[in-house]
């Protein structure tokens, strides 16, 4: 049984759970919810990149089921359909029995594949939210706000779920403190879902704090991480996105947003909730803000996240990176 | 262009199967080209420090008797071979860059990780500070040669005041602070020195070769009188070794001895499983890049003994080596070439051109320097690491605001460095050579270990869904079977560096407290931190290594 927390005089008021960037995985989704009772938290974050990146064709032949797993091909019984399309969901793969003619026509029609793929990633959420619904204690707030990997269709999935709280680009109260969220990113190589000039960006977070009102203290769930705080740092990748070797290592460079370190500097919220870097797990501080990211290591089943622990007034108690 | 995340799941940006089961792969961040055979040869050859070699080579020949290194460069290279194969699975099962102590977290448990994580931390420290000191013994070489190189007799004579255990720690001091110096500068240009200094080691490395295939064994004997203004220099030290109870020859119990060294030796060849998240089909690349690698440096290895034995001369070696440590003064009363330089003192001694003696000189003490700089990066990450679980203060992850460089963490390490610095110069600190070996034997026990323990504890890492249950279980099989092969071959090597008398004895108390406090640093912050934490009514450190439950 956890104590209640206190610092000098004051007491919890308000216990955070904060993850990221599940990408799909099924095995920790469910271990986000779990987390909600282990670590006694009022509030769990889901702060962005859900969706899943990879659909694996199941080809039905013969009786037969036909995937590439792994870099191998695996052939099952059709009688064992679960087991292998929750093996691949567990990882974060969408498993699609199809037939090869429809794999044909994917291949050639990316409009398609990209319709594919958003279905998926909504039929997806709105089983994660069902499931929020089934599992959570009702006192518990459930909260999902995207990130750039994530299609816009999926936020309306999540807007109209009773259950679950979708405040993107909003000002949300969580009580002691109210919450700002965002899941633009700067431009990215990729050009994915949700992208923008810094300068735009800085625009959109300035709008958004401008509303908080004065003297009221505030966390930002900003998913893309300040510029070079620690929290930031990935492999350079050259002209054709192959990462950069110097030394013998790939090179790595901060890759966060300016507009998000200024904002953090000139608004100096308590706390900074931030993801898209798996790899640049920690805690810094800039100024009096504490900026986290837990990281993420999804495909291997491993939920990584942070506890938050707020007083009264807004301030932070106390904080704890885990794993599990 | 950078990377915001590389992030793709194991297999998923492969290839191999027929076209109409391939994944289909939507376009988000982290997809990248991933790198193929060469780069990772490439990493894996980079992360070795091949001028090492010599400082091995004189490790084996003055505490053995009757020493050669045939049999344990050989030795050593299929210890790795084994080891290559359990990081294989271990990088299937957790394809993210990583360490030791992250596959025993994700495998054992959180908390048996963190605590290899604050062990690899402290010894790594002393890596470090060892490595330095490596610097060190061999600046009165570097000196001599590039008083030489220079025609300067001043510079040459310097190193001659450098040779007390005073002078050798605070010349390991100097080394240490000017890595920490460089580490202040940003990643990237960290990373170009490092580039350099390697390519500096390596040319070093293939010049010395090529020196030693051109001349015989005459021009090496008539060279070295030269050098040592001896008419019969060569003579002499082995004359003189004979008296001082030198014993030459061969023996295999001397060659089982020294494979620990040899370990040691190759230490870095499998470093491309730390890019493992960023490897085209990974376990095959890592697969081919670590064995070439290993190939590369075995040929390499074994030509430069060869040669050097064909040069030299076996009983030459192990009496210039050993006469260095029994009696220094007998052997500079012959010759003023450092005992300790070996193969490159031989090159230094053959060199006919400035170029060439500056890079013998200085390759060493360069190579250290990259080594240490790379060490420092890891060091600090695993620092890192401990200070995100709250073990260590969040303080010590602090990132500079001018230079983003982790300035309290280099700190932090730059003092405990410089402490063992003069531990290990002043109070005899066992031998330092032994101790670096046994560390990295346990770091490959560690692998070993979290191999073995894969199949049962983390199956789900590595299974292939839809795998048949027969051959899952002949897969499951294998695994664990590589994994207790590469446990046995490195509790082989920890047996040979513990157990073994002539190696054993030179152990202190002052060294195995040493590794006491290594070993049990992990365990010992831990509890305190807990503890402090508990009276302070902050969170609980337990829940930070928390196993989630799914259902």
């Amino acid at each position: 049984m956890l104590r209640s927390k206190s610092k000098g005089s004051k007491k919890r008021e308000l216990r955070i759970y904060f993850a990221t960037d599940l990408h799909g995985s099924e095995v920790c989704f469910r271990k986000f919810l779990a987390a909600a009772k282990v670590y006694e938290a009022d509030v769990i974050i889901l702060g962005g990149d859900f969706a899943g990146k990879a659909i694996v064709p199941v080809l039905t032949e013969n009786g037969s089921l036909r995937a590439h797993v792994g870099g191998e091909d695996v052939t099952v019984p059709e009688s064992e359909w679960d087991r292998l399309a929750a093996g691949l969901a567990k990882t974060g793969l969408y498993p699609v029995r199809m037939e090869a003619a429809e794999v044909a026509l994917l291949e050639q029609d990316s409009a398609e594949l990209d319709r594919l793929f958003r279905s998926e990633i909504a039929a997806q959420m709105q089983r994660w939210c069902d499931l929020a619904a089934e599992r959570l204690d009702p006192a518990v707030r459930c909260i999902i706000t995207p990130g750039n990997d994530d299609p816009v269709d999926a936020d309306p999935v999540i807007a109209a779920h009773p259950r679950v709280e979708c405040p993107e680009l909003e000002l949300c109260d969580l009580g002691p403190v109210t919450m700002a969220s965002l899941g633009v990113v700067p431009t990215t190589p990729w050009n994915t879902e949700r992208e923008c000039s810094e300068d735009e960006l800085a625009k959109q977070i300035d709008e958004m704090l401008e509303q908080v009102p004065s003297g009221q203290p505030c966390i930002l769930n900003l998913h893309c991480p300040p510029y070079a705080s620690g929290l930031d740092d990935a492999p350079e990748l050259d002209g054709t996105l192959k990462p950069v070797i110097r030394g013998g290592r790939p090179s790595i460079i901060p890759v966060g947003s300016h507009a998000v370190r200024e904002a953090i500097k000139r608004y100096q919220p308590v706390v900074g909730l931030h993801g898209h870097i798996h790899e640049s797990r920690g805690a810094q501080k800039i100024g009096r803000t504490l900026c986290v990211n837990p990281g993420s290591d999804y495909s291997s089943g491993v939920l990584r996240g942070a506890v938050i622990d707020l007083a009264q007034d807004g301030s932070c108690l106390d904080f704890l990176l885990t794993t599990g | 262009m950078t990377s915001s995340e590389a992030s793709v799941p194991a297999g998923a940006a492969q290839t191999g199967g027929t076209a109409s089961t391939r994944l289909f792969i939507r376009q988000t961040s982290g997809l990248v080209r991933e790198l193929g055979i060469p780069a990772a040869t490439g990493i894996s050859l980079a992360s070795v420090a091949v001028v090492n070699t010599f400082i091995n080579f004189n490790a084996g020949l003055t505490d053995f008797a009757k020493s050669d290194m045939y049999l344990p460069l050989v030795a050593a290279a299929i210890i790795w071979l084994v080891a290559m194969f359990a990081y294989r699975y271990l990088l299937r099962a957790v394809p993210r860059a990583g360490g030791e102590y992250v596959y025993l977290s994700r495998i054992v448990s959180p908390v048996a990780g963190s605590m290899a994580g604050l062990g690899i931390a402290v010894v790594f420290t002393y890596i470090l500070s060892t490595n330095a000191h490596f610097a060190a013994q061999f600046t009165p070489f570097m000196l001599s040669g590039l008083g030489a190189a220079f025609h300067s007799t001043a510079v040459a004579n310097a190193g001659n005041h450098l040779t007390s255990n005073i002078a050798i720690a605070w010349l390991s001091v100097i080394v240490m602070l000017i890595v920490a110096a460089l580490s202040l500068f940003s990643v990237k240009i960290v990373a170009r020195i490092i580039f350099w200094l390697i390519v500096l080691q390596v040319l070093a490395f293939v010049v010395l070769i090529g020196i030693l295939a051109v001349n015989s064994h005459s021009d090496f004997t008539s060279a070295l009188a030269t050098y040592s203004n001896h008419p019969n220099a060569y003579g002499a030290i082995i004359a003189s070794a004979k008296a001082n109870g030198v014993v030459f020859g061969t023996s295999i119990a001397s060659a089982v001895a020294i494979i620990p060294f040899m370990v040691l030796n190759y230490n870095g060849v499998l470093y491309s499983y730390y890019v493992g998240g960023e490897l085209r089909r990974p376990g095959r690349t890592y697969l081919y890049a670590s064995a070439i690698s290993i190939g590369v440096l075995v040929v390499l290895w074994v030509g430069v003994w060869a040669l050097l034995r064909a040069r030299a001369g076996l009983t030459f070696m192990q009496a210039q080596a050993n006469l260095g440590v029994v009696n220094p003064t007998a052997y500079a009363k012959i010759t003023s070439l450092n005992s300790v330089a070996g193969g490159l003192g031989y090159g230094m001694v053959l060199s006919t051109d400035p170029i060439t003696k500056i890079l013998f000189a200085t390759a060493v003490p360069l190579a250290e320097i990259a080594v240490n700089l790379a060490f420092l990066m890891v060091t600090t990450r695993v620092l890192f690491a401990q200070a995100f679980d709250r073990l260590l203060p969040v303080n010590v992850a602090k990132i500079g605001d001018r230079n983003h460089a982790p300035n309290v963490a280099i700190g932090i390490v730059l003092v405990i460095g410089i402490g063992f610095c003069f531990l290990t110069s002043l109070v005899n600190l066992g031998n330092i050579v032994a101790l670096q070996s046994l560390f990295f034997a346990l770091i490959l026990l560690a692998g070993g270990v979290a191999a073995t323990a894969l199949p049962m504890r983390r199956a789900d890492l590595i299974e292939t869904p839809g795998m048949p249950d027969d051959a899952r279980r002949r897969w499951l099989r294998n695994v664990a079977l590589v994994g207790g092969a590469t446990t046995v071959l490195a509790l082989f090597t920890v047996y040979e560096l513990i157990a073994h008398q002539s190696v054993y004895g030179k152990f202190s108390w002052e060294s195995i407290l040493t590794l006491v406090i290594v070993l049990g640093a992990g365990p010992v912050i831990y509890l305190i931190a807990r503890t402090v934490r508990r009276q302070r009514d902050s969170l609980d450190l337990n829940m930070a290594m928390h196993e989630l439950p799914p259902e």
